[in-house]
């Protein structure tokens, strides 16, 4: 995206969140709006590593969980600010998806699958087993909200507009970061590995530093969500977690920034909207990686507006 | 000689299997010169290259690079000390722009990282405008200027392989190595060809060009190496191998 | 000295499962360069599987058994054709989040068809525990064992003495040279499949007596079983069978010396380790070459 388009949409998501903020009055519909919020953080966080590395994470419910579980850890046991939390639960998360990025990321992406989905189900054991940290399965309570100056930011008006003037600006710097060297070298990457290391890139770093920053955006979701709704549990960082992510990515479409957007609306309202969904919700999703993988692999929204630009052009 | 030297290959052997690709290939390349590699198919000429650029590991033998050994270095570093490549079928990022394609090439000469990207710092501004304005110079070296906005997957196959090029030389390379690079071009295509690459290398890039088609071979190369089944066959001007009896038998009389 | 004896029966015995499992692994990855996400649901399939043929159906284990592990193999056919076969461009990232998918796919009819409950599978031979040097032995195990050997030796056989063996074992060296050779790398990687679902399904067979059956029981014991052919270096049927005992025995050490808490971190630690370290395996060759 040029600079110009990017102001514009900038502005345009800007103006549509001021008027949601206003508009939408009804709780219900503020918490909605809030968890969409978080899931798009999640869905843009793991989108920079498979949309544009080429890589999946089976296990980032664990950065999720870092996010969450290390700011409450941090701010009921130890009486941290959360301000001070912040910056520590994001460098960790950054810094152990560095370690286990670094030497798998040389090879094929099967193994940063297999790490990843080992870290998944250590992630959760240690949340539901460390009784005495984490409050075991029955989760942690009484996390304290935020507060910028006076002001509390809680399920709400107000936290709904802090969710999401902070995806606003994730979506901001990630599109800056896209159209950047690193972007460009990201996207090389994507598409031929080979090539894009005879350009000079190294694919090995790279790939744990984009590894890195995805799991940075995801222990962001995890710390705003344990401070707004002050309780966590083990089961939403749980593999099921984890495939949600996935899911999102492939429905809002690979390397696709606005796509995120999408992929997590529908991953939240769907269970909303039907009510049966729970029981049915593994097979949904698994018939949904299936399907669009073999039929659209760059993901569902990608996928068919590539179909209708070529029917359009036939024409 | 030593002095003019900017690469040494030394006894480089390697094998896939049982299949030995390069046997004790030994040559020099002088600075400054267009030094053309050919032999049949399956000689080991874009083996050479690879082991060359660091894509694979040689068995046996020293590459010498302006007096130091690269062999075995990652390819990322040895693109940093000067060499660039293009590939026999040409691989462009097909989801970037033309322009993109070339900032591409010119990663090992910029520096912004993960944080100067989302911030924007001063510095990276100019780096980036620095970035462009070279990318775009070296469009405009090779005629390409008014598409650098097209996808480069929706270019003509010869456009694209003269993107490659500019690609290459967006790093700053001192020794460029070309695979085939006429190669699906047309006889007018390929005599623009003969002339870029005398262009570039009066830019001072000494060149090593591995190609099929013997007439530009020989109108532009200083010297010649001769690869057959991965063994040297012959080096010499291209009077010499036009002479050579052993080389007329095993490649060109194959050939013809 | 009894207590050691102790783990390291119940290590061999989850072991021996492990091994099964990254045997499936192996073998599908030596024809088809692939790591199937779903293997773990194979391994579940096996064991509810096998609780549906005896306890609702009342089949004998002799029938039972046999019936299991044929309709296991079956579903990896299915898997390949419907899920595999039709992708276009297989790179590994497609491919994981259709296996994946295909995994969770799984776990979620199984969870429809036999509840959130673990069903319990009895013992394949009601016999009371045998004491050896002070420990007390399960038939189970004794089972565990004799199944999984063999297999080993089943396979050995298959790979080295009969021609589709030998041709499975091309594919893996030169999947293009053996397309030349004329041989149908299509078929392999069905007959693969089904090969490897029937593995995971005969692990989740001879484990069920110990562990019960449950729909979610495939993730941990698939991630094992993968880490078990990484440790023997993914591709090789003796460093599969060497890295699996390994990892159970000190999965059952640790068990016994530290916390059972510990029990799930240990492979995940050791991948991780294997990762970082030495990706060909223990086993393997130095350098990893096939990626
Ligand atoms: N990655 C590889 N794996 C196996 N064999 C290879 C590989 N690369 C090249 N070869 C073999 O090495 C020989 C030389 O190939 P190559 O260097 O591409 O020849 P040329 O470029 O001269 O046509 C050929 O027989 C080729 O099949
Ligand atoms: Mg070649």
């Amino acid at each position: 995206m040029t600079g110009k388009r990017r102001l514009w949409a900038t502005t345009a998501f800007a103006g549509a969140i001021a008027v949601a903020s206003m508009a939408v009055s009804n709780a219900y519909h503020q918490q909605l709006l809030t968890v969409i919020g978080i899931h798009t953080l999640l869905a843009l966080g793991l989108n920079m590593l498979m949309g544009y590395a080429g890589q999946i994470s089976l296990g980032h419910a664990a950065f999720y969980g870092l996010g969450a579980y290390g700011t409450g850890i941090l701010t009921t046991h130890y009486g941290w600010s959360p301000w001070a939390a912040f910056p520590l639960v994001l460098v960790a998360a950054g810094a152990v998806a560095y370690v286990i990025g670094r030497p798998t990321l040389k090879l094929s992406g099967y193994y940063l699958a297999m790490g990843t989905l080992g870290l998944g189900i250590i992630g959760h054991v240690i949340f539901r087993e460390w009784d005495s940290m984490t409050g075991g399965a029955s989760g942690m309570v009484g996390i304290p909200p935020l507060q910028v100056g006076g002001t509390v930011l809680s399920l709400g008006r107000s936290g709904m507009i802090l969710v999401w003037v902070v995806v606003l600006m994730a979506f901001f710097f990630c599109d800056r970061l896209v159209d950047s060297r690193i972007g460009r070298a990201l996207r090389a990457l994507g598409d031929s590995q080979g090539a894009a290391a005879a350009c000079g890139v190294d694919t090995g770093r790279l790939k744990a530093v984009i590894f890195s920053f995805s799991a940075v955006l995801t222990a962001l979701a995890g710390f705003l969500y344990a401070h707004l709704v002050g309780f966590i549990s083990p089961s939403s960082f749980d593999f099921l977690m984890s495939i949600r992510m996935v899911t999102m990515v492939v429905i809002g479409g690979m390397a696709s920034i606005y796509g995120s957007l999408f992929g997590a609306s529908v991953i939240t309202l769907l269970p909303e909207w039907l009510h049966v969904f729970s029981d049915y919700e593994m097979m949904v999703y698994g018939l949904v990686l299936m399907l669009v993988m073999i039929f659209l692999p760059q993901g569902l929204t990608r996928g068919v507006l590539d179909a209708l630009e070529g029917v359009k052009s036939e024409s | 000689m030593a002095d003019r030297t900017i690469l040494h290959i030394d006894g480089v052997s390697k094998a896939f299997g049982g299949v030995q690709a390069l046997y004790r290939v030994g040559f020099r390349v002088a600075k400054g010169h267009i030094q053309a590699v050919i032999g049949p198919n399956g000689a080991g000429k874009t083996t050479l290259f690879n082991v060359i650029t660091g894509a694979t590991c040689p068995d046996e033998g020293r590459i010498v690079l302006e007096g130091m050994e690269i062999q075995g270095r990652p390819m990322h570093e040895l693109v940093a000390r000067g060499i660039a490549r293009t590939f026999q079928n040409v691989e462009l990022f097909a989801s970037l722009t033309v322009l993109e394609n070339v900032l591409v090439g010119r990663h090992v000469r910029t520096r912004c990282g993960l944080v100067g990207a989302m911030v924007r710092w001063p510095w990276v501004e100019r780096e980036e405008r620095g970035a462009r304005d070279a990318a775009m110079e070296l469009l405009g070296f090779v005629g390409l200027e008014e598409v650098a906005h097209k996808m480069s997957g929706d270019l003509p196959f010869g456009w694209q392989r003269l993107v490659e090029i500019a690609r290459a030389l967006a790093s700053d390379p001192r020794l460029l190595l070309l695979d085939e690079p006429a190669a699906g071009l047309n006889a007018v295509e390929t005599a623009a060809l003969a002339d870029l690459i005398q262009k570039i290398r009066s830019r001072g890039i000494t060149v090593v060009l591995v190609e099929h088609d013997m007439n530009l071979t020989m109108d532009i190369s200083d010297r010649i190496v001769v690869l057959d089944r991965g063994r040297k066959l012959a080096e010499g001007t291209p009077r010499e191998i036009q002479a050579d009896e052993a080389v007329m038998e095993a490649y060109l009389g194959r050939k013809g | 000295m009894s207590e050691i004896v102790q783990y390291l029966m119940s290590g061999l015995t989850a072991g021996a499962i492990y091994a099964v499992i990254a045997l499936g692994y192996t073998l599908l990855y030596n024809a088809t360069e692939l790591v199937n996400f779903a293997q773990g649901e194979f391994v579940m399939l096996g064991s509810l599987g096998l609780f549906t043929f005896l306890s609702v159906l009342g089949w004998p284990l002799w029938a039972a058994f046999p019936a299991v592990t044929l309709v296991v193999g079956l579903l990896g056919v299915v898997l390949e054709r419907l899920a595999i076969r039709p992708v276009k461009k297989p790179e590994p990232i497609t491919l994981i989040i259709i296996t994946v998918g295909a995994s969770i796919f799984l776990r979620g009819l199984a969870m429809l068809l036999w509840g959130k409950d673990p069903h319990s599978v009895p013992g394949f031979a009601a016999a009371a525990p045998i004491r050896v040097l002070g420990a007390a032995i399960m038939p189970q195990s004794l089972w565990i064992l004799a199944v999984v050997g063999l297999l080993m030796g089943g396979l050995h056989l298959f790979s080295k003495h009969t021609l589709t063996g030998k041709a499975m074992e091309a594919c893996a060296i030169h999947r293009s040279g053996a397309w030349i050779l004329g041989i149908p790398s299509d078929r392999m990687a069905q007959l693969a499949f089904a090969m490897s679902a029937a593995l995971g399904g005969i692990g989740g067979i001879i484990i069920s007596p110990i562990t019960m059956a449950g729909y979610d029981m495939g993730t941990m014991l698939g991630l094992k079983g993968f880490c078990a052919a990484m440790l023997g270096g993914l591709g090789s049927h003796w460093g599969a069978v060497v890295g699996g005992l390994l990892l159970g025995v000190l999965e059952s050490l640790g068990v016994g010396f530290f916390s059972s808490g510990i029990k799930d971190a240990i492979a995940f630690l050791l991948l991780l380790a294997i990762l970082m370290a030495r990706p060909s395996g223990l086993l393997g060759p130095k350098a990893v070459t096939r990626f």
